[in-house]
């Protein structure tokens, strides 16, 4: 799942500080998981942006809120159209997809993001998300024993442990764990040790083009479905 | 698709739930109740203080609460869940609490005649009585004939006075007669043709179970020998039978406990039970038999009589010792007599307490089945004659209070359907009953409190007299009692299923390890199992679930709305919200003065538990103009575990945004107690006048700006 913070009331308040009617717009799916941009934060803002204006002075604004299931999926943004007849900007609390989506979709519409979007992650606890996959395109996790050195190593060596690992815990931060020391652990449960012997070679990372598209289509000449 | 939230800046602050389905289930108490009282409703209300309230839906669900609340057997306290977790809520010590502090015999009971049918009813117990009360309120013409001098039917000369004080029941029996309810006593009714002949369309037959039955052995007749329910009559209808120093009353049940406590009180040395049974079989309710044993009277178990000898100047009664034996068909071990284990004790006196059947005058021509009694179709309450109707003990044998009221109850609306030429109508497919036992996970985080007993009298001021045994709660008590209960069935739901983003919020916080994934990985919240604490509400970042009453969602924000309407008039001190908890401490206890505006510019948004209260609704608060906002719970004294970590942890969030909506941070703050005889007057005190200093400095420095 995609992981986000909400941004700084503060810095929200400054961004749609131009504009008059704002849709604040909440996503269902990762941004509700994480907490940042469900209908519930999206609900709290909007309280919260109302109250600012009465109590601060803070522009004239006229505030609708929605949620949308989804904002990475156009169909879902063809909700919107009657919503944003009347709006000015929207401010998506779905994550940078959502609004990029959003622009996408409604080329003349300006859209704000309300969260910054941190990682792929997981809920560690109630309240608790960590990062777990860097996207990098070339997953090597059969390797490493199902644990991410890119992400998860604060330098991303890909033959770890460096000289830096302290009973388990990583220099850079006494809190965070080794990666390396996970994965060696992990290998020795697995009995696989001996992939620990083994070299890996430096990835060019460059060579891998951006933006990524995947394309997936049924090989008709072959005459069979595509799975 | 989304039901889609409407612009709140339109329709606040009346809230945007759409529909608003009652999905809340019947909890075990109601389901037990013959009357299906919403006990699990008023109690809340009492454990909110709210005894007017909760009286009002005593008085809906029961025609006499105030008898009730003396001999009920209370069979939704057996039912009662919390027993899972340590004792059943105190239901009928409560009711007892409510209408005595409400007032109930004050309330009276109007009834206008729109029908011109008369109905009679023969027999004035608790069935012919509630079935007049429901006639004469649907508007029919009502005659009661009764043929004792006096109204009650068993309530008047069954139950002893103690039990049941005499003005209780003469109260209720005047509100019948203020409603215009036609009595007659000294009647007994001998012929049903007579009655239509006086032009009564319809007759209900409740005449009771007061043929007492033989104990079928030698010497019965003899004089010195009474049958139970006679003994009780006589005593209650002010007659003083001599029983001399040693009375010996045979049986098990609620009437030869009676017996034996009225023959005490009326000055007998020695009184003994003859029980052929062990206590554990003994059908009279254990608290009445711990009531007499404590009053000094001796019971006997596993004996049983077999001869009774008349001497010169007493009774030489003749016993076996039994043993137990094989269960019979109702699963109840039978006694067996021990060989040659006979023995003999005098006594002056013998109460035969060994059962009631209804005697039902053969004249009356309703045909009548197993232990003589009036056979009805259980749907109509019709016998076999049209246009009688029977119901009570003369239908069911002896029975109880409850019963026989809602047989009158059935009775009143079946007579109705048969007068007005309608079907009767099929129940209606009401709400689903809760079934199912909590769970051992739940049932540990239940915070486990001791329940709480009605005081009784002392000792000696007992057996001289028949003043009544059992007191009423005080306040505090009353409240306490009431807090113990679960709310079994009136949780929360996932209202909406496609919002729900399976992001596990609620499985993590709830205290009670409700909610849990099904097998298809959808979550699913229990609504056996559910406590109703609202956390998850509150935390749902989906919002997508609710509690299960409509009337609970809408609370808050209808709190709100009506502090707006009422301080548009009073301008002056800056207006403070507080949500505090109306259970306990803020909504009864050292706090309850700050009710409804007794402190001047302080309102209270009563919150049944703070753990209920969103951030969103803090900051609506703010917004309706609240200067200063806070937050009370009752901390360490909440009937509930781990609510408030959650609660100061929303109050945080709001704090954090408070500061650049232009609000000092100061003006929001969170109380709980941490010991139970903590006065948090004085905190808030020093909050009020925080906040009264902040609007202060504000509006100076708003001055000195323009
Ligand atoms: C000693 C004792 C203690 C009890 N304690 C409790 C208790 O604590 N809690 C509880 O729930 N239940 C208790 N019960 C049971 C309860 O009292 C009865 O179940 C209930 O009263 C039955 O009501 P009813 O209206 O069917 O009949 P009854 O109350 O028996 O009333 C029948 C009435 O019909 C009258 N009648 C009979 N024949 C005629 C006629 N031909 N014409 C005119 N009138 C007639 C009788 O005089 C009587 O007044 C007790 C019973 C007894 C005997
Ligand atoms: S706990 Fe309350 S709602 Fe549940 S059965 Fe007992 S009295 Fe009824
Ligand atoms: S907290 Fe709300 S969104 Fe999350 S799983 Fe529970 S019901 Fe679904
Ligand atoms: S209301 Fe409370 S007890 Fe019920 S599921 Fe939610 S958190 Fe659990």
């Amino acid at each position: 799942m995609i992981v986000a913070e909400q941004k700084p009331f503060e810095e929200i308040k400054q961004m749609i500080s131009p504009y008059g009617r704002v849709l604040i717009l909440g996503c269902g799916t990762c941004m509700t998981v994480c907490d940042a941009g469900g209908e519930r934060e999206v609900s709290f803002l909007h309280s919260a942006l109302r109250l600012a204006q009465t109590k601060s002075g803070n522009g004239t604004h006229s505030f609708s809120e929605y949620t949308l299931k989804r904002q990475c999926d156009p169909e879902f943004l063809d909700l919107l159209v009657d919503k944003i007849a009347d709006v000015d900007v929207v401010l998506s609390l779905g994550c940078g997809i959502g609004v990029q989506a959003i622009a996408e979709r409604f080329p003349d519409l300006p859209v704000l993001p309300g969260v910054n979007t941190s990682f792929m992650g997981m809920t560690k606890e109630s309240g608790v998300w960590d990062e777990r996959c860097a996207a990098c395109g070339d997953c090597r996790l059969d390797e490493t024993a199902g644990i991410c050195p890119i992400t998860r190593c604060t330098k991303g060596i890909l033959n770890g442990p460096c000289a830096g690992t302290k009973n388990g815990k990583c220099e850079a931060n006494k809190d965070m764990d080794c990666a390396w020391i996970l994965i060696y652990q992990r290998l020795e449960t697995l009995h696989q040790l001996e992939r620990m012997r083994r070299y890996y070679p430096p990835r060019n990372f460059r060579t891998i083009p951006r933006p990524k598209r995947i394309l997936r289509q049924a090989s008709i000449n072959a005459g069979g479905s595509d799975d | 698709m989304y039901a889609p939230v409407n612009d709140k800046a339109q329709d606040y602050p009346t809230g945007h739930e759409k529909k608003s389905p009652d999905h809340s289930l019947v909890p075990p108490c109601q389901t037990a109740c013959p009357l299906h009282m919403d006990i699990r409703e008023y109690v809340d209300l009492v454990a909110q203080g709210r005894i007017m309230e909760a009286l009002q839906v005593i008085r809906t669900g029961n025609p006499f609460p105030s008898i009730c609340a003396y001999v009920c057997t209370h069979p939704c306290e057996d039912a009662c869940r919390r027993s899972q977790v340590d004792k059943p809520i105190a239901i009928r010590a409560l009711k007892r609490f409510a209408v005595e502090f409400g007032g109930d015999r004050m309330v009276q009971a109007e009834a206008e005649t729109t029908h011109q049918e008369k109905v009679a009813i023969v027999g004035s117990g608790p069935a012919g009585l509630a079935c007049a009360y429901y006639l004469r309120r649907l508007g029919y013409q009502v005659t009661i004939f009764e043929a004792h001098s006096e109204l009650g039917g068993m309530l008047r000369i069954g139950i002893p006075q103690y039990r049941l004080p005499r003005e209780v029941l003469d109260t209720e029996v005047e509100r019948l007669t203020r409603m215009g309810v036609e009595i007659r006593t000294n009647t007994r009714v001998v012929s049903l043709d007579l009655i239509f002949e006086l032009g009564y369309r319809a007759i209900f037959i409740t005449v009771g179970a007061h043929q007492s039955l033989r104990m079928g052995i030698e010497g019965e007749e003899s004089p010195g020998v009474i049958d139970g329910a006679t003994f009780l009559r006589e005593v209650n209808l002010g007659l003083k039978p001599s029983l001399g120093k040693r009375v010996a009353v045979v049986g098990g049940g609620n009437v030869a406990i009676d017996a034996a406590r009225t023959a005490a009180r009326l000055g007998t040395k020695q009184v003994t039970i003859l029980y052929r049974r062990s206590r554990a079989e003994m059908p009279a309710s254990p608290g009445e038999v711990e009531q007499a044993l404590e009053e000094g009277i001796e019971i006997q178990y596993l004996v049983s009589p077999t001869r009774i000898e008349r001497g010169k100047a007493r009774l030489t009664v003749t016993s076996v010792r039994m043993e137990l034996g094989e269960p019979d068909a109702r699963g109840r071990r039978q006694p067996v007599p021990i060989k040659d284990s006979e023995f003999s004790e005098e006594f002056d006196t013998l109460i035969a307490a060994v059962g009631q059947a209804p005697q039902t005058t053969s004249d009356f021509r309703v045909r009548t089945g197993k232990g003589s009694t009036i056979q009805v179709d259980p749907v109509t309450l019709t016998t076999n004659r049209a246009g009688v109707f029977a119901g009570g003990d003369a239908v069911t044998g002896p029975a109880t209070v409850t019963e026989a009221l809602a047989a009158g109850r059935l009775a009143a609306s079946r007579i109705d359907d048969y007068l007005q030429h309608r079907y009767p109508l099929p129940d209606k497919a009401g709400r689903d009953r809760l079934t199912g036992d909590l769970l051992p996970e739940t049932i540990e985080m239940v915070r486990k409190i001791g329940r709480v007993e009605p005081p009784v009298l002392p000792l000696e001021a007992r057996a001289k007299d028949f003043v009544p045994v059992e007191l009423v709660y005080g306040w505090e008590e009353a409240v306490n009692e009431a807090r113990r209960c679960l709310r079994c069935g009136v949780g929360v739901e996932i209202l909406f299923q496609d919002k729900c983003a399976t992001c596990l919020t609620c499985l993590r916080v709830c205290p009670y390890h409700v909610p849990y994934l099904d097998a298809h990985g959808t979550i699913q919240i229990p609504a056996d199992q559910c406590q109703a604490c609202g956390i998850c509400v509150a935390e749902c970042p989906a919002k997508a679930i609710v509690l299960r009453k409509p009337f609970d969602r809408r609370h808050v924000t209808e709190e709100l709305s009506h502090i707006i309407r009422s301080t548009a008039e009073s301008k002056g001190k800056p207006l403070i919200v507080g949500f505090c908890c109306q259970y306990g401490l803020f909504g009864t206890g050292t706090l309850a003065g700050l009710w409804r505006g007794a402190k001047a510019g302080v309102w209270i948004v009563p919150v049944l538990c703070i753990a209920k209260v969103e951030a969103d609704h803090i900051l609506q608060a703010f917004e309706i103009g609240a200067e200063g906002v806070f937050v009370a719970g009752c901390g360490q004294q909440c009937a509930r575990e781990n609510t408030t970590d959650r609660v100061y942890q929303r109050v945080e969030k709001v704090k954090k945004v408070l500061a650049p909506i232009g609000l000092e941070p100061e003006r929001l703050q969170a109380f709980a107690l941490e010991t139970t005889d903590e006065d948090p007057t004085e905190a808030l005190d020093r909050f009020v006048e925080k906040v009264s200093s902040l609007c202060l400095a504000s509006v100076i420095s708003q001055e000195v700006k323009s």
